[in-house]
This record gives structure tokens, C-alpha cells and sequence, in this order.
């Protein structure tokens, strides 16, 4: 008999699974339930930004569903998960029954416990609904002023999208440097002077006491250092929680997230979980964590989705890693960028915008901190470098020395330590990715005829 | 058996034209800095080898872009589809080889698309060090090139 997948949610880990399962098995059954429509959250700025329409955010239509021969419930939540029954019930009381499970639910943003917060104007910026609400309330605004309280990862990716609209921005975060789980204070240094000098105003070392509205609906924030910043819309983006309070009395272990074996797999052996809400393992350590970025969520997704349909595969654990380009200044970290350990190599340049940070145990690279222009085509490539190092745990050896005296020459030490040679034979499921064709608007991947191409080839070829 | 681009190190000369057939064909210009391969210089070793993209297996790019803007064509190539990529270098950040760009003034990923299978670095090589043909495993090339490069550092610094 075939067998009854029930994937709950609509990002990317779930999109994924779903995938993963339908090349896998061509008789299953999969129902899909989402709140929101099948999206991808890294989109949204580029949204916001009105770089593309709504639509290009989404990563699955009816279509799509149809095509693969999936029951999405789109708009529905799951209310209760009875792992013995093996059912999941809806917000509309539907009942469905399931042999497998996969708990994709992500994460919601936190509010800010103080007054003002319910104030009309005062939004979180994480979903498509928030999108819609910023751009409706600020569409007959000529330079929305929009103050951000947090000014960590997400936040910042939206702040570069306001940025982009040349909306007039201000930014308050509670701790003494931005980007506090990126960047170290040096880096966030750098980040703090190219921001100030684009006419962003930051405000760090303090925190929010309250939020008032004039007569004129402008809030006035009200800082614990006395300071009073005014704004059209205040954006609440000061962390998030993962979304696990439907599982309460399920008996699925859970912790600052669900808590999940290397095959994607709960503490029950039909439950799976993957993305913002699985606490999974970690690439070159025993604990596991909570890794909340689009990359894992994919491969949490693709590796549950195949456990799901019958193979074994294992994941070797997700690496820690953000890339953010603060409006023009690109950043980047990876791995343990924070440990403590002193044997590290930096080179930090602040007038020229180089900022590189190697953290080393034994010889192998275990974090990396990059921050620099974001035409630094060098360095993007140099990061990716790095990423191979980290993935591979590769041993240096005698060119962890050669890196510290040559830190810009990553290349070298990245081929003679065999990486990419290892990379090539690695895939995350043991096979090739399927081939895939682009899904927004119809577009076909196939390289377009090339007049350059052609003039160059013919000239050789005479 | 789709071909892919086998790089053979020893016959490199680090001539570079390599580079400027790809920025020509990829963008019109003579700028080997948007070309989407890279000769590796490495004097102390008297070692020269381009490098771009091996058109992985895993296509870590691909898997991990947002957007689907990441698509195969029938060589096995990774294309990036200009019109779809929102720039949010993910696709950088994910690929472990290094070979992904983000081009400055468009903000666009671009990555080696093997010409829509006749690449111009091959056709432009001019002693074959660029070879485009039928190779199992792909990359298979690494391994000598790595230990070459090791060894000639290793003996020089111990």
C-alpha cells in the first residue's frame, strides 16, 4: 500500500521533503499543510525591495503541487499531533492520518514586552503578510522613516531593502554592537561606520523602554539613555522562537527546538523534523543545535524527505554560516566564528574595508569572519574557499602556517590540502541532485544563443 | 557520459587566454576579472592551472538558491537565469569550490555555463591544458595537481 506522507509547513525544509519523497517514490502519498503559501523567506527583501513581484518569492504554486502530485492545504495550521493514533488535526477540525511526519513549522519572531507594542505601525517584518502590511502603510509615505529595534541577521537583510528604497532609516540594538551572533565587535565595527556614513542611524548599548503615538500617528521611541527617536513604522525584529507549542503532550523530545537524530528522525521513529524547528546535528561536534538559515533547512529537508521514503542516508550536520550584504559592505561568517581560542588569524584593514578572521583548532579551519566591499569578487570567492575547508574538515597541515603568513592566498592552500578533490565525490544524499529547470514564470534553463560566442569560435576556428 | 571541463596542469603556461575568451563570451568585455575562470598563479611552485566550476555533482548552488533561479540544461551545466537571480549570494556562500561570482554592477550570481557545451576557455587554450571531453570521475584531475603543488611546498619549507 502506498504510503501516507504529512509534511507540516511551507518553506523550504518542507518544499524540499516533499520533492525529495516524489523522486523517490512515484505511488506515495503526500499531503502538504501550510499557513502561509510555499515560500522562501530569503526572498522577501527582494520583495520589499520591489526588485521582484510577490510571486517570485513563492517556491511552489497549484500548479507546481499538481505536478507533483501533492494535497496541499494551503491557509490550514495543525492544532494537535496524536503520534499513536499517528493522526494530525487541522485548524478546520480535519483529521488526517499519516505513516510519516515531517515538522517543518519554523520559527516566529519574538515581541518586545513594552508599552506601545500593540500600537498600529509597530510590526514584525518576517512574513509575506508583514511585508504586505510595510509596503501598504508606507505607499503614499514619500520617505517612510522606519526605525528597527534588533539589529541582528534578518533584520539587516530587510534594513539593506529599505536601504535600496532610500527610505530614512534608524536602528536601536540592546547589545554593544550590531550584529552581535555574526559578527565580533571589530567586524561589526567596520559595519557600524559604512552604515552611519550611508545616513543610517544606529543606536547600540541601549534598549527600548516604550512606544507612544502622536496625534499625528508618528511613535515616539522612548531609549533607556533618555534618547527619544521618532518614526512612521517601528520594526520589531529582536530574535526568534522556533514553532513547537502545537506538540505539547505529543512525547516528541524537544528542546530550544525539536531534537532530531542524523537521519532527520524524533525521538519516535515515524516523526521527522527539519529546518528552523529542528535542533540537528552540527558538522564537527557533538551537540546539536538550532541552525535557523535557508542552506540548512534544504538539506534537512532533502535528507528527511529520503529517510522518509524508505532509504538511509545520514547527515554529517549543518554548518553555522550567514552572508549578508549591509548595504554595500558584504559580510560573512561561518562555523565557530565566535570561539574564544586565541589561535586565530586576523587581518583587519578599517580604511580599506578588509576585514578577515581564520579560527584554527590544531590545523584545521573550525570559523571564519569576512567583511569587505561587496565588488570584492576576491573575497566571495576566497569565502567559498573557506566553506570547502570548513566542510571538508580538512587537515592543513604545513599550510596552516603558509595561511598565516599569506592569508590572502587561500587558493593555494585550498588545493594542495586535496579539498575540492575531496568535494567532488561528496553529495549530501549519496547521488546526484536531480536535474532541475528554473520555476518562476515559465523561464527554460538552456544557455541562450550567444553572439560573442559565436564571432569568438568562428575566428578560432578559420 | 556528459563531457566535462578536464583541466591538465603541466601544460599550463598561465597565458590567460583562457580568461579572456570567458569575459568576452559571458559579458562582451575584455575583463579577465568577470571572467568565470581563474588561472592560478602559483610561481613558487612553477605550477599554472585554471580553475572554474566542475559543474558538481551535488550543486550545492543549486540546492541552495531561494528561488529555483539555479537550473541544469542538457550538458549537466548549472545555469544561473539572470532574470530570476534576486542577489542574495547564498549560492556564494553555499558552493564549498569557490566558483560561484556575484557580479558588482548587476548584483547577479554568474557561474561557468560550459558555453551551452563548447566552451570558449577550451577552444581558446592554446597548448590543451583546457580539454572539454568525457572524463570518469570529473574533477579526477585534482588529485595530481594537489599533490604537486604540496609536495613542491612542503620540501621547500621543511
Amino acid at each position: 500500500m502506498a504510503t501516507q506522507h504529512v509534511i507540516i509547513g511551507g518553506g523550504p525544509a518542507a518544499t524540499n521533503a516533499m520533492e525529495t519523497i516524489r523522486e523517490l517514490d512515484q505511488q506515495a502519498l503526500i499531503t502538504l499543510i501550510s499557513d502561509e503559501p510555499a515560500h522562501s523567506r530569503m526572498a522577501l527583501p527582494y520583495w520589499l525591495s520591489a526588485q521582484i513581484p510577490a510571486a517570485h518569492t513563492h517556491t511552489a504554486d497549484a500548479a507546481f503541487f499538481q505536478q507533483l502530485n501533492v494535497d496541499a492545504r494551503i491557509g490550514q495550521r495543525v492544532t494537535a499531533v496524536d503520534p499513536n493514533g499517528q493522526t494530525v488535526t487541522l485548524t478546520d477540525g480535519d483529521k488526517l492520518a499519516f505513516d510519516k511526519l515531517l515538522i517543518a513549522t519554523g520559527s516566529s519572531p519574538l515581541d518586545l514586552p513594552v508599552p506601545g507594542n500593540e500600537l498600529v505601525g509597530v510590526q514584525n517584518l518576517w512574513s509575506l503578510d508583514h511585508t504586505q502590511q510595510l509596503l501598504d502603510s508606507t505607499k503614499n509615505v514619500e520617505q517612510p522613516r522606519v526605525l528597527m529595534i534588533g539589529a541582528g541577521f534578518i533584520g539587516f537583510i530587510m534594513l539593506n531593502a529599505m536601504h535600496k528604497r532610500g527610505w530614512n532609516l534608524s536602528v536601536v540594538e540592546r547589545e554593544s554592537h550590531v550584529l552581535p551572533r555574526m559578527l565580533n565587535a571589530d567586524a561589526a565595527g567596520m559595519v557600524t561606520s559604512w552604515l552611519t556614513s550611508r545616513g543610517i542611524d544606529l543606536h547600540c548599548g541601549a534598549a527600548v523602554e516604550s512606544i507612544a503615538e502622536g496625534a499625528d500617528g508618528v511613535k515616539t521611541v522612548t531609549l533607556d539613555n533618555g534618547t527619544t527617536l521618532s518614526a512612521d513604522v517601528v520594526i520589531v525584529a529582536i530574535g526568534i522562537k522556533t514553532n513547537l507549542a502545537f506538540l505539547d503532550g505529543s512525547g516528541i523530545e524537544t528542546n530550544q527546538g525539536i531534537l532530531v537524530n542524523e537521519q532527520m528522525q524524533t525521538n519516535l521513529p515515524n516523526i521527522f523534523a527539519a529546518g528552523d524547528v529542528a535542533e540537528g546535528p552540527v558538522l564537527g561536534s557533538n551537540q546539536k543545535e538550532v541552525h535557523p538559515i535557508q542552506p540548512t533547512a534544504v538539506d534537512h529537508g532533502r535528507i528527511a524527505g529520503t529517510n522518509m521514503a524508505g532509504e538511509t542516508v545520514t547527515y554529517r550536520g549543518s554548518l553555522s554560516m550567514n552572508i549578508l550584504d549591509c548595504c554595500g559592505l558584504q559580510t560573512a561568517s561561518f562555523g565557530r566564528w565566535d570561539d574564544p581560542s586565541d589561535d586565530v588569524l586576523t587581518i583587519s584593514n578599517p580604511t580599506d574595508l578588509v576585514y578577515r578572521k581564520l579560527i584554527w583548532q590544531e590545523d584545521q579551519v573550525v570559523g571564519a569572519l569576512f567583511a569587505g566591499r561587496a565588488n570584492d569578487m576576491g573575497m566571495l570567492n576566497d569565502l567559498g574557499m573557506v566553506k570547502g575547508m570548513l566542510q571538508t574538515q580538512a587537515r592543513m597541515g604545513a599550510w596552516k602556517q603558509f595561511l598565516q603568513e599569506n592569508p590572502f592566498d587561500i587558493r593555494r592552500a585550498y588545493i594542495a590540502a586535496g579539498v575540492p578533490q575531496q568535494l567532488v565525490s561528496t553529495t549530501l544524499l549519496g547521488r546526484p541532485s536531480q536535474p532541475r529547470q528554473y520555476r518562476f514564470g515559465g523561464a527554460v534553463s538552456a544557455v541562450q544563443a550567444n553572439q560573442s560566442h559565436t564571432v569568438f569560435v568562428d575566428a578560432k576556428s578559420n | 557520459m556528459p563531457k566535462s571541463l578536464k583541466i591538465v596542469p603541466d601544460k599550463c603556461t598561465g597565458c590567460m587566454q583562457c580568461e579572456l575568451a570567458c569575459s568576452w563570451v559571458q559579458t562582451g568585455t575584455f575583463a579577465p576579472s568577470k571572467s568565470v575562470i581563474r588561472v592560478n598563479v602559483f610561481d613558487e611552485e612553477a605550477s599554472y592551472a585554471p580553475y572554474t566550476c566542475l559543474q558538481c555533482d551535488e550543486a550545492w548552488c543549486m540546492t541552495a538558491c531561494p528561488v529555483n533561479a539555479i537550473g541544469t540544461d542538457q550538458n549537466g551545466a548549472k545555469l544561473v537565469s539572470e532574470e530570476l537571480c534576486i542577489g542574495c549570494h547564498l549560492c556564494t556562500l553555499a558552493c564549498p569550490f569557490g566558483t560561484v561570482f556575484t557580479l558588482p554592477k548587476t548584483d547577479k550570481a554568474t557561474k561557468c555555463n560550459l558555453c551551452g557545451g563548447d566552451p570558449a576557455c577550451a577552444v581558446a587554450c592554446p597548448t590543451a591544458a583546457i580539454e572539454y571531453e568525457e572524463s570518469t570521475p570529473a574533477g579526477d584531475w585534482f588529485g595530481p595537481w594537489s599533490e604537486k603543488v604540496n609536495k613542491n611546498y612542503v620540501s621547500a619549507t621543511s
